[in-house]
């Protein structure tokens, strides 16, 4: 009887081994087949005097036979918009103010492939990818029901993709099949891929911490996610003017008017040296 | 070339700004009118804030109209008894039209009120002008040396001419009493500070029609009170809203000082029913342009919070 019970314990020490292996196998193999990278360059935008937006590219690693979609977003947070409506079934009119919360305020995604090709509607949904997602995403108030909803949305959408701060692509990322270092497939084996994407970063960005995100997909799954950040503040004489604009109000209006009236001034006794009468 | 303004957050070409700063100091220099009705929208347009176009807008025009009032001044053409008596009834306007504004705001539809009034009180003095320019160009013309009738005395002129406080001034030789100016300074400071407006572009005709001041003159004083109230309220937008951007103002007065200079050069140059019918063309053109604006369907339903527009 008491050699049973040995026997017992025996056999559950081995199976919680075994277990335990298995996971920490899984967990292993996991990191390991990791391929997925993601580089930005720059990832530090310094907005200066003649800043006009620019050009991001985004390059990395991925496994063979994967698809890939990037998203660049800012933090969420909430935005308050005037609404034109008719009045009178007549006049366009402002007819109040609409609150949109859980917001990006960019929003750029592109992939190899149309998403509903590469990415089933689950996993559209599940890592927030495309307008739709979003839309069940967000809240805005004050709306009356879904119908409603989806139209300001899309005066949303609309309203942003106007000053380039949302747009969706297609077909715009490079893949090319193995890499330098990396072995070219040998039989059976096939090779990783590299792919680059050159993004217009619009100017109308403001100043904030921007994620890159790179997602891996295959069978309508999203495999492999990898994330940078690009950094985008204000540098030099626009970083002090900007500050003192918030901080010094009072000393700030006073110089503007005190530039504006001896700029005056000094035009009109140009005018009046130049014998313009 | 590209400047990136710290305030409004966006980049601009750099012809934009000049260029627009040149048509309002051209309007400014010509008739006396601050241009606060153009200057927004059309920086609107080109992707700034509404608000900070407007106050940006304000603080150019302290600037255009510096150089309007120092050209008009040295020609003899600035009235400062009535310039003053109109800036008192602008700042009392102005403190009641903030309050005015909270009162219609919670009343409703108060956009719809006062835009509704602007396109009316536009097109009545817009048309009336046109009409009454080309009748008076004709009139010249066929009978050049006819007489000069006596002045009618119309119900209006003789309820101003009944009003307490009579003043001479000088300048603009005319008789009226001081109420009439500061009343009128209080309408206009009601309206800009409603509207985001300068309000010279109302004043301007009311002036010349009702007060019957030579327009040379009309033009030099309005450009002395528009000078003085825009520089109060690029104050308070700069102070209280943050709203004024250093970069944009510079690149537009750069354009409007210039134009301004040029306009005040035309103005002396065109006789008083041209430059009449050339403010009439613009007042029923901003007219139009504002029933368009009211009926046809905007491209975009949703607009940045906070400002005119």
């Amino acid at each position: 009887m008491r050699k049973f019970k040995i026997q017992n314990v025996k056999c559950k020490i081995i199976v919680f081994l075994i277990f335990a292996i298995l996971i920490l196998n899984l967990t292993f193999l996991d990191k390991a087949s990791a391929e997925l990278t993601v580089d930005v360059q720059p990832n530090h935008i310094g907005i200066g005097f003649f800043y006009h937006g620019g050009k991001v590219n985004v390059s990395g690693i991925t496994s063979p036979d994967t698809d890939i979609i990037m998203t660049i977003t800012s933090p969420e947070g909430y935005q308050t918009l005037k609404r034109k409506g008719k009045v009178g079934g007549l006049f366009w009119m402002n007819t109040g103010t609409l609150n949109f919360e859980k917001v990006s305020s960019l929003y750029i995604l592109t992939s190899t492939k149309k998403i509903k090709d590469i990415l089933s509607k689950e996993e559209i949904n599940k890592y927030l990818i495309g307008y739709e997602a979003l839309e069940n995403h967000i809240d805005i108030s004050p709306v009356s029901n879904e119908q409603e909803k989806m139209k300001w949305w899309l005066e949303f959408v609309k309203f942003h993709e106007a000053s380039k701060l949302y747009e969706i692509s297609h077909g715009r990322i490079t893949l090319k099949q193995g890499t330098a270092g990396i072995p070219a497939g040998g039989e059976g084996v096939k090779a990783k891929q590299t792919y680059c994407i050159s993004s217009n970063w619009p100017y109308q960005a403001v100043p904030d911490t921007y994620t890159v995100t790179v997602y891996a997909t295959r069978d309508g799954k999203i495999v492999e996610k990898a994330e940078k950040n690009v950094f985008v503040e204000q540098v030099g004489i626009i970083k002090f003017l900007a500050n003192m604009a918030k901080d010094k109000g009072a000393l700030y209006g006073i110089i503007s008017i005190v530039v504006a009236l001896s700029v005056g001034f000094s035009v009109g006794m140009i005018f009046r040296k130049g014998g313009a009468h | 070339m590209y400047f990136y303004l710290p305030v409004a957050l966006t980049s601009i070409n750099i012809f934009i700004p000049v260029g627009i700063g040149l048509a309002v100091g051209l309007l400014l220099g010509l008739f006396g009118v601050g241009g606060g009705f153009l200057i927004t929208p059309l920086l609107i347009m080109f992707g700034i804030p509404s608000t900070v176009a407007a106050a940006t807008g304000l603080n150019q025009i302290v600037g255009a109209s510096t150089s309007g009032t120092y050209a008009h001044w040295r020609v003899g053409n600035v009235d400062f008894k009535m310039g003053f008596h109109l800036l008192s009834g602008g700042f009392i306007g102005g403190l009641f039209g903030v309050h005015a504004i909270k009162i219609l705001r919670a009343m409703g539809n108060a956009d719809f009120a006062i835009k509704m009034t602007y396109v009316l009180m536009l097109g009545i003095v817009g048309t009336y002008m046109f009409i009454e320019s080309i009748q008076s160009m004709r009139k010249k013309k066929v009978e050049k040396v006819e007489e000069v009738k006596p002045e009618r005395k119309s119900g209006i002129s003789g309820f101003l001419k009944s009003l307490p406080l009579q003043t001479y001034y000088e300048k603009s030789g005319v008789t009226h009493s001081a109420l009439v100016p500061i009343i009128l300074g209080v309408f206009v400071g009601i309206l800009a500070a409603i509207m985001g407006v300068g309000g010279g572009f109302l004043m301007v005709p009311v002036m010349i029609y009702m007060l019957r001041i030579p327009m040379h003159v009309m033009v030099g004083t309005s450009l002395f009170q528009i000078l003085f109230i825009c520089i109060e309220v690029t104050f308070l937008q700069a102070y209280i809203n943050h709203t004024v951007d250093f970069i944009l103002s510079v690149l537009l007065l750069l354009g409007s000082t210039i134009g301004a200079q040029i306009g005040v050069v035309f103005n002396r140059r065109l006789k008083t029913e041209q430059l009449k019918i050339l403010l009439a063309s613009i007042v029923l053109a901003v007219t139009v342009k504002i029933i368009l604006e009211l009926t046809l369907t905007p491209s975009l339903l949703l607009s940045q919070a906070g400002g005119h527009g």
